[in-house]
């Protein structure tokens, strides 16, 4: 009956076993625990018990659409989960290459409530059951090719002898196609040298002469420009050294285990060649990926650190959910535009609907009505207290802050679809909660003067903000002026900064909302019919909960024909690199989750 | 027979303190739940990595297991009611403990995967900060009781416990423990948010199921030696001996189950620097100071 | 000072069935896993899990450990430790020159912290 049961007649213990295991579901939120929040989902209120690593997770929990990218993502975790294991997907879009979900159900609280209990029964009967389909899709298949340890053009998919010289063919893993792209050679270049050194006697007489210490560090080259052709052309050349790490990372290790016979090793010699750490030690660098679903930061935003140790030496960020810039310029009608827009950030979908809207108004020079206008505060206000209550909850499960990672998310279910009243009620509740972290041991030390971004202009938002910079369009806004708003600025631009200025922006919004007295963005959905017919060009921005956003649209008969869209985190995102290296990983990642970045919102 | 009783009451704390961390975690008290966790893991498949260090992986689960058992071994519960009284038992305590190190190393290297690695190399590092503020403060409680016998570091408290003779050490020893026991906000080996999993991310099934009984059989095994060293082991008035051991045991362990909620995760740079520039300050001068007392009280 | 009523021996006995009887216990406990049923070859099940990743690459590297100054320090003070406990133990009967004695030998050890301090051995390299 569901799709990972492990393939055993169910008999009277496995029965029990299999009751057990619907009462313990260890579950992996997919995209992310934030999106699910968004979207009013209590994971832990449904009785999931969200897990960080996919062996100890039994329920895969699909929230809403993914992107390609993160299907395959979700796969790959699928296919480590133990079974038996199970997918409930909230939404009707496709999964593939996941397996088609066991429950699928709509995307609402009382709709996983009710695929929690199915989840159960489905479990504890068909735990085992007496046939199992194996998970399978393309992009886990590797191939084995077999290639000779001294011709690396010679490739074969039978094991045999090389032509050239007669040497028997080693075995080595190749991907069979690439899958997400971020992987570069890495499925097919570590294995090669993996293979050879457990087939060391061969190697050993052919690629090493003398096998004396001394060619280590040379056989390391041979055995590169050997195994992996494709490391030849230039473009691979440009990261010469960082395949350096790996490539010696791999022969290392094995040297440790299989290589018995070899004589003292002296680390001058084996290590000159290795790439050289900030205090000047050479050591071997790893590359190692955080996300795209990685419980530390937000599904979808993807690290590729290279560790020295455990400081980062480089660092790559990507969010390979992004927008892609030829998607939004597609000629479109102004309906499906709107709908498109405000998707496109799964984190602040209101902010870029009244965007859309903004831009919409300003070509067709349209004046909104004071009450209209206080409405979009109040309900952008509200979204800004949501997705800073959001970004609390999930930077409480970045530094391992368990009683901050539930507050906040306990308050921000709260404050999703709160009215005026209700969220005047919660105002208490977020002064507490800021009280309470400026009195919470251990908190400044741990957050001050990690990830120091100084304001140059390039910054957006309550990163901006944390950094000097009076960078709020809120404050040009009249309807904002006539409330007498004052944005909250810090000086230090750390991580302590950050978080401060989130939290007095938590108690700012609620005082706007208050002031405005509604909260209210329907006016605005209204009179769609008059940008029907429209021709023209229009620009708006916003200062969405992450910062400034802008877009620049042309219309045509009411068809948007073009269009420009500039994003918070856009503009963060290409500083993470500099940002994080050369810090220690554990300082590198809360650095990450204090930007806030929205991988959504990213332009490609 | 008291051996068995012994470790009898030994798995009865190591399922409350399970059951108090499940209710830490998810809000609710359910006596029920760490049982279904682990019949859950028991029916689940349970896989070794591929090219992973065989012999590492598989023994890491058991050593911490092993290690915590063999700590618990020399802590009375009441008078009598032990395992084995050994000579040496303050120091075995040490010698025990020093293999969980060895266990999450191994269990960081085993199974060939980034996080585990950084996770097991991190949790040396964490030694170097723990070690020397679970062995000082220790020695301090032998100097007062003349004796390595935790028997007689029980009796040593009959008139004062030594959280008040020694409110230092008790405090250092405290915390190092906690870091021992790699709880949060000393989680570094295992961090959720920064290692997904760590040291355990590799481990599935029966294997994460005896890694995780062999870390509640370690938190158990701290609480007991933080009763038996400072909170006067079975001591305590109305009620029997092994009521107040349990009462206190189950109380520390709480204790340091409930602290880390509440804070942070620590970074390790500060970890290390705290704990030499101040911890190993304050044990020697925690040395100091017991031996004047103790030649000034005797 | 009392003394045990069993040798050492005998404990060493008992702790050694107690290890064995763990191990038997563990080893009873994986072949009812088995018996329950092995696990499911399939592709990439395998590997070792990064966060969504397929990421083959072996990790096993000369790493880099940062704490080396801390780590060459533990090492004077490990040993230290294994002189403090008999020395804990005799104190009372030694009275002042204990503490005099063992005062003397912390104070160096305590002034190679200092100086290793201020040499900068107590931060991340």
């Amino acid at each position: 009956m569901i799709s990972g049961a492990r393939a055993y007649t169910d008999n009277g213990v496995r029965r029990w076993l299999a009751r057990a295991m619907a009462r313990d579901l260890g579950t992996l939120v997919v995209p992310g625990l934030e999106i699910a929040r968004l979207h009013g989902l209590d994971v832990g209120a449904a009785g999931l018990r969200s897990v960080a690593s996919p062996r100890h997770a039994s329920v895969l929990l699909v929230v809403g659409a993914l992107p390609p990218a993160l299907c395959q993502a979700a796969a790959v975790l699928y296919a480590q989960m133990m079974r038996p294991r199970i997918v409930l997907a909230l939404g009707d879009e496709p999964l593939s290459p996941l397996p088609s979900a066991d429950i699928r159900l709509g995307l609402s609280q009382r709709e996983l409530l009710e695929g929690v209990r199915q989840l159960r029964v489905l479990l504890a009967d068909g735990a085992f059951q007496t046939t199992a389909i194996d998970f399978e899709p393309a992009i886990l298949s590797t191939r084995t090719e077999y290639t000779c340890p001294m011709h690396a053009d010679v490739i074969r998919d039978e094991p045999g002898t090389c032509p050239r010289c007669g040497m028997t063919l080693i075995p080595r893993e190749a991907q069979h196609d690439d899958h997400t792209g971020m992987d570069h050679a890495a499925m097919g270049h570590g294995q090669p040298e993996h293979k050879e050194s457990t087939d060391h006697a061969h190697a050993e007489a052919h690629v090493r002469p003398e096998s004396t210490d001394e060619d280590h560090a040379g056989m390391d080259h041979a055995a590169m420009s050997h195994g992996q052709p494709e490391h030849k052309d230039s473009a691979e050349h440009a990261h010469a050294d960082k395949q350096h790490g790996d490539d010696h990372s791999d022969d290392h290790g094995q040297m440790n285990h299989d290589d018995m016979d070899m004589d003292f090793m002296s680390m001058v010699e084996v290590t000159r060649d290795l790439p050289r750490g900030s205090d000047g030690l050479q050591m071997d660098w790893l590359e190692v990926p955080f996300g795209p679903l990685f419980p530390g930061l937000p599904g979808g935003l993807t690290l590729t650190l290279t560790l020295d140790g455990d400081n980062v030496a480089r660092a790559q960020a990507s969010a390979p959910v992004g927008i892609e810039q030829a998607r939004l310029t597609e000629p479109d009608e102004v309906a499906t535009f709107v709908e498109r827009i405000s998707q496109t950030d799964r984190l602040a979908p209101l902010a870029y609907r009244l965007l859309v809207y903004r831009a919409l108004e300003n070509a067709a020079n349209a004046v909104l009505d004071a009450n209209s206008i206080r409405g979009r505060v109040g309900a952008l206000e509200r979204e800004r207290i949501c997705s800073h209550l959001g970004w609390l909850a999930q930077f409480g499960q970045q530094i391992g802050f368990g009683w901050l990672a539930r507050r906040a998310a306990v308050l921000q279910l709260a404050a999703r679809n709160a009215d005026v009243r209700k969220l005047q009620q919660l105002r208490p509740q977020l002064v507490a909660l800021t009280q309470r972290l400026q009195r919470t041991p251990l908190l400044k030390q741990r957050l001050r003067g990690i990830g120091v971004l100084m304001d140059d202009g390039g910054l957006r938002g309550p990163v901006a903000r944390a950094a000097g910079a009076y960078d709020d369009l809120r404050l040009q806004e009249p309807a904002y002026q006539d409330l007498n708003f004052e944005t909250v600025v810090r000086p230090h631009g750390d991580a302590l900064e950050r978080l401060r200025i989130r939290l007095a922006e938590l108690t700012n919004s609620a005082m706007l909302i208050d002031a405005v007295g509604v909260i209210d963005a329907s006016s605005t959905f209204a009179h769609m019919e008059a940008f029907h017919h429209l021709s023209g060009s229009g620009q708006a921005s916003i200062e969405t909960p992450r910062g400034a956003a802008s877009l620049q649209m042309t219309l045509d008969q009411g068809r948007v024909i073009s269009a420009r869209l500039d994003t918070p985190s856009t503009r963060h995102l290409p500083r993470v690199a500099s940002l994080i290296e050369q810090c220690e990983l554990g300082d590198a990642l809360t650095a990450v989750a204090s930007l806030d970045l929205s991988p959504w919102e990213v332009m490609q | 027979m008291t051996v068995f009783l012994a470790l009898v009451s030994m798995l009865l704390y190591i399922y409350v303190i399970a059951v108090i961390e499940a209710s830490l975690r998810t809000g609710r008290v359910n006596a029920a739940l760490p049982l279904f966790a682990a019949l859950a893991l028991l029916g689940r498949e349970s896989i070794v990595p591929r090219k992973c260090d065989r012999i590492f992986f598989e023994t890491a689960p058991i050593l911490l297991l092993l290690s915590a058992l063999l700590a618990a071994a020399v802590l009375p519960l009441a008078p009598g009611l032990m395992i084995t009284d050994l000579a040496t038992g303050a120091l075995f305590i040490n010698a025990a403990l020093a293999y969980v190190l060895v266990a999450l190393l191994m269990a960081g290297w085993g199974p060939d995967g980034a996080y585990a690695l950084i996770g097991g190399w991190r949790f040396l590092g964490q030694l170097l900060a723990y070690s020397m503020l679970i062995v000082m403060p220790i020695t301090a409680v032998a100097m007062r009781a003349s004796s390595l016998l935790t028997t007689d570091i029980v009796t040593s408290q009959a008139e004062l416990w030594n959280i008040v003779y020694q409110p230092l050490g008790f405090v250092l020893f405290f915390i190092a423990a906690m870091a021992l026991a790699f709880l949060p906000p000393f989680d570094l080996p295992t961090a959720q948010g920064e290692l997904a999993g760590g040291v355990e991310a590799e481990y599935s099934g029966v294997r994460l199921a005896v890694f995780r009984f062999g870390r509640l059989a370690l938190i158990t095994a701290l609480a007991a030696a933080t009763t038996v060293l400072y909170l006067g082991g079975w001591y305590g008035p109305w009620l029997p001996a092994w009521a107040w051991s349990t009462l206190k045991l189950l109380g520390v362990a709480s204790a340091m189950l409930v602290a880390g909620h509440y804070l942070p995760r620590i970074r390790e740079a500060q970890l290390l620097a705290w704990a030499w520039k101040f911890g190993i300050p304050l044990a020697l001068l925690n040395i100091f100071l017991v031996g004047v007392l103790v030649l000034v009280l005797s | 000072m009392k003394h045990p009523t069993m040798t050492t021996s005998d404990n060493g006995i008992v702790l050694l069935i107690l290890s064995l009887a763990c191990v038997g216990v563990v080893a009873g406990l994986y072949g009812f896993a088995r018996a329950i049923g092995r696990t499911r070859p399939e592709p990439g099940k395998d590997v070792p899990a990064s966060a969504g990743q397929m990421s083959r690459d072996p990790v096993w590297v000369r790493y880099h450990a940062r704490y080396l100054g801390y780590a060459l320090l533990f090492l004077a003070f490990d040993m230290e430790m294994a002189f403090m406990y008999p020395w804990a133990v005799v104190y009372k009967q030694e009275g002042v020159v204990a503490l005099l004695d063992m005062g003397v030998f912390l104070g160096i050890l305590f002034l190679g912290l200092l100086y290793g301090w201020s040499q900068g051995a107590l931060r991340r390299q």
